[in-house]
């Protein structure tokens, strides 16, 4: 507990803003001008007078000086307990020590590989995709309009000879669309390929585009309601794994990178500062 | 414990009080926990105000053709329920938590603009009195007034001088616009305050998870609120300016209120929800024995949440007729809120888990906001899907829906803050006992309420429908509901007992009863005006835990 000392370090006072209780007039007043519209002009003008006299009162609280009361400030013997040590300790987590769950992987693929490897299977996807247009409807653009109809339902309304027409909103719009959901599938894959210690190439080039098949032809109806009326599925598989195969070639082809997930923040964003001396070894939660 | 003299106490035996020196010390007081005692205060006022009305329609819905009310005050009811519990309960608690805690967590005296602060209150509270002055006044005193029947969200033309005559709903708009000054006011003094009024150490990469939180949310609210404004605005120019924005006889367009509407309307439910995040991120980390698990993450999400939050709005619009493109849009970004928000419960599970818990009130509270949460969201990803919303539109799948964020979570959140500061702001302890009746009682009746109305919705019951004709299988689910209405009631009692009992005789709260880590525990309870005798200085983002554990700090490893 504190003790009665004769010098002592703190304030005597503090000083506060001072109570005013114009804040609360010019509130009243506010409200009044307001409420004039409802009831009478009369209201309106009262709460005016009592806004411009809230507010001189007000700016003479501020202006030119902020009024200020002392609050003296309370014997020590009435302060806070000081905080003290729990006389627990705390149990930190070594890494690889028993019982310290790591969290795996510990070396993951950077992002930079995924939006590699989506663009390369973007690529990759594409011209299988054209290459079938040309086969089948003798068309590079029909793809191209198909995929677009995802947004632009109008596309798919003009008719088999308009789908295999160049238009520019529709080529713009699939492009865009492809391009994200490339790259995004891309990072899927360079997150979770190291989660697949066995057989990468397998899910990635082929389990993981048939599921997505899957999931695309149970859905295919309602949200590309022309695709799925036009749609090859030889032809879409084919696709789908030419971008498994491509995109987790070049994603697996990068250098792992560890986690650093026992590194405090300030190591892993590699800023340097008073505190960025290493705990000696000592991993946490 | 009893032996230890607490300081206010003392302080207040040294200075007696008359009755008038005491009423004008807390209506010209600018001392920010004192305001947001205030504003938590009328909150709670207003919130069993608008709880009464919710058993009344419980009551009216209870059997089919029921004749507890007619219809006309069946909407009046509906509105008034709906407009109090948004605008007169969520936003004044959104300001007294903030108020109260924003300044002690980041080792300040008060808030950047004291003054300004009570202003903010006052008008608050003279917008929520103007707003019900309406049941007396709405048609120019002459005569009966009555309130305001438009439903919360007013859609045009139903608001047009033709079709609501007399002036309640004027008074909705202006008892809104007015108390939404205070909003705004205390929305720009809280990023302020947490912008130039930190203590030493405390930079933003250590503010508590709660500050962070309600920053966010205060920028939410300075760009939400603008637009229902001016709407309002526009609309007083319909009624009385003979302008013709929302009347579509005259080739204004009722849409256009829809867009206003809801631009403000969609960002409010998380304005809305937000606190409830930031209170679960610092209960659920106290009670678990465990740092919340990714704080950079958590902060980001709720930036992104925020932020995405604006472009979202005419999910509520679906039923309108919009382009293909628009529906695709807002339904697609609608879907993108669920990522950050998943980000938030896994990463509250993940700081449970493994976890030292120890299942007091606020955990308790905690826990079942992430369970109903959960459902709530899932529910609303459900409703963004646009053809899923135009067989559910207007029903009381809607109703349960927002029920489950705005009761399940946000109430919810609301009393976990309570019960965890509730010791700090007044230096006494709630009752555990009667908490754990009143959490268990409400969750109960909670769930009898709303789950129900799911049900109910799929059914085809149209939400503010004031009765239903026997025979289309509604019945059971009308009963079971406006059961367990009554049951929250009995919660709801449980609590102000809590309360009550706990100011009479409540047992001696202590500095830090919690054994917690932010800053405001480092005080008395409850604190002195000036908050801190000497400025405060952190090294980490949990100041108490590396003066608990000189041996393991934080500061190591941030
Ligand atoms: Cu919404």
């Amino acid at each position: 507990m504190a003790e009665e000392d004769t010098k002592h370090d703190y304030p005597d006072a503090v000083d506060m803003p001072a109570p005013s209780f114009w804040p609360m007039i010019l509130a009243f007043g506010v409200t009044l001008l307001l409420t004039g519209i409802v009831t009478n002009y009369v209201v309106t003008l009262v709460g005016f007078v009592l806004s411009a006299r809230a507010a001189v009162g007000w700016w003479r609280d501020v202006i030119p000086h902020e009024l200020h009361e002392e609050v003296p400030v309370r014997h020590p013997a009435d302060w806070a307990v000081p905080v003290r040590t729990t006389g627990r300790s705390v149990a930190s987590l070594r890494v690889g020590a028993a019982h310290h769950r790591m969290r795996i992987p510990e070396r993951v693929h950077p992002y930079k590989a995924g939006i590699w490897g989506g663009i390369a299977g973007g690529i990759a996807m594409a011209i299988l995709a054209c290459i079938y247009g040309q086969v089948a409807h003798g068309s590079i653009w029909y793809p191209v309009n198909l995929l677009a109809a995802t947004v632009l339902p109008s596309i798919s309304q003009a008719g088999e000879t308009a789908l295999g027409q160049f238009q520019l909103v529709a080529f713009g719009v699939a492009v865009g669309v492809h391009t994200i959901t490339s790259i995004l599938v891309g990072v899927l894959y360079a997150v979770t390929l190291p989660m697949f210690p066995r057989r990468a190439p397998l899910w990635a080039g082929f389990i993981v585009p048939l599921f997505w098949t899957g999931l695309i032809a149970a859905t295919l109806a309602l949200t590309n309601p022309a695709l799925n009326d036009h749609i090859n599925w030889i032809w879409f598989i084919a696709c789908q794994i030419a971008f498994g195969l491509v995109a987790g070639f070049v994603a697996a082809k990068t250098q792992r990178i560890d986690t650093m997930q026992n590194l405090p923040f300030i190591e892993r964003a590699a800023i340097e500062s008073q505190w960025s001396e290493k705990p000696d070894g000592k991993g946490r939660q | 414990m009893a032996t230890v003299d607490y300081p206010l106490e003392k302080s207040r035996r040294q200075r007696e009080f008359s009755l008038s020196e005491a009423l004008y010390s807390w209506v010209a007081t600018v001392d920010h926990k004192r305001l947001g005692l205030m504003y938590m205060t009328s909150a709670i006022i207003f919130f069993l105000i608008a709880g009464v009305m919710a058993m009344v329609i419980r009551a009216q819905l209870i059997v089919p053709e029921n004749h507890v009310v007619g219809p006309q005050t069946f909407n009046r009811l509906f509105t008034m329920h709906g407009t109090t519990m948004v605008f007169l309960v969520g936003m004044p608690i959104i300001a007294g938590m903030s108020n109260y805690l924003i300044p002690l967590m980041i080792g300040a005296r008060d808030m950047a603009f004291p003054r300004l602060n009570a202003f903010g209150y006052w008008i608050f509270l003279f917008g929520g009195i103007l707003l019900y002055f309406s049941y007396l006044g709405a048609n120019g005193l002459f005569g009966a007034g009555s309130a305001p029947d438009v439903g919360w969200f007013a859609y045009a033309p139903l608001t047009e001088r033709a079709f609501s005559r007399g002036t309640s709903t004027d008074y909705w708009i202006l008892g809104i616009l007015v108390s939404g000054i205070g909003s705004i006011v205390s929305a720009i003094n809280v990023i302020a305050t947490t912008l130039s009024m930190r203590c030493k150490g405390m930079k933003l990469s250590r503010m508590p998870l709660f500050v962070w939180v309600m920053v966010v949310d205060a920028w939410m609210v300075i760009l939400a609120l603008p637009p229902l404004t001016a709407g309002q605005v526009m609309l007083l120019f319909d009624r009385y300016l003979g302008a013709n924005f929302f009347n579509t006889q005259a080739g204004g367009s009722a849409v256009l209120w829809q867009h206003f509407f809801w631009i403000f309307g969609h960002p409010e439910v998380y304005i809305l929800i937000f606190p409830a995040f930031a209170t679960v991120s610092e209960v659920v980390p106290v009670f678990s024995r465990k740092p919340i698990f990714g704080r950079q993450a958590m902060v980001g999400a709720v930036v992104a949440i925020g932020f995405i939050s604006f472009g979202v709005w005419a999910h509520h619009m679906f039923a309108v007729g919009m382009a293909p493109i628009s529906n695709i849009f807002f339904a697609t970004a609608s879907f993108l809120v669920a990522v950050p928000t998943g980000v938030k419960i896994f990463n509250w599970l993940a700081t449970i888990w493994g976890g030292k818990i120890r299942f007091a009130t606020p955990m308790l509270f905690c826990v079942a906001f992430i369970f109903q949460f959960l459902i709530a969201g899932l529910t609303g990803v459900m409703l963004a899907v646009t053809p899923f919303d135009w067989q559910l539109t207007d029903s009381y799948f809607v109703v349960a829906h927002f029920h489950y964020t705005l009761t399940g979570s946000f109430l919810f959140g609301v009393f976990a803050a309570i019960y965890y500061w509730f010791p700090k702001a007044t230096g006494k302890m709630l009752s555990e006992t009667i908490g754990k009746w009143h959490f268990w009682l409400l969750v109960i009746g909670f769930h009898l309420t709303f789950d129900p109305q799911h049900i109910l919705g799929i059914l085809g019951m149209p939400r503010r429908v004031y009765t239903y004709a026997p025979g289309r299988g509604w019945e059971p689910w009308n009963m079971i509901s406006s059961i367990g209405a009554a049951i929250q009631a009995i919660a709801i009692i449980c609590f102000a007992w809590n309360v009550i009992r706990a100011l009479i005789k409540g047992e001696r709260a202590g500095d830090d009863p919690w054994d917690a880590w932010t800053l405001e525990w480092t005080t008395t309870s409850p604190p002195p005006e000036y908050n801190y005798e000497t400025d405060p200085e952190v090294r980490s983002s949990r100041p108490l835990w590396d003066l608990k554990h000189p041996e393991d700090p934080d500061w190591k490893y941030e």
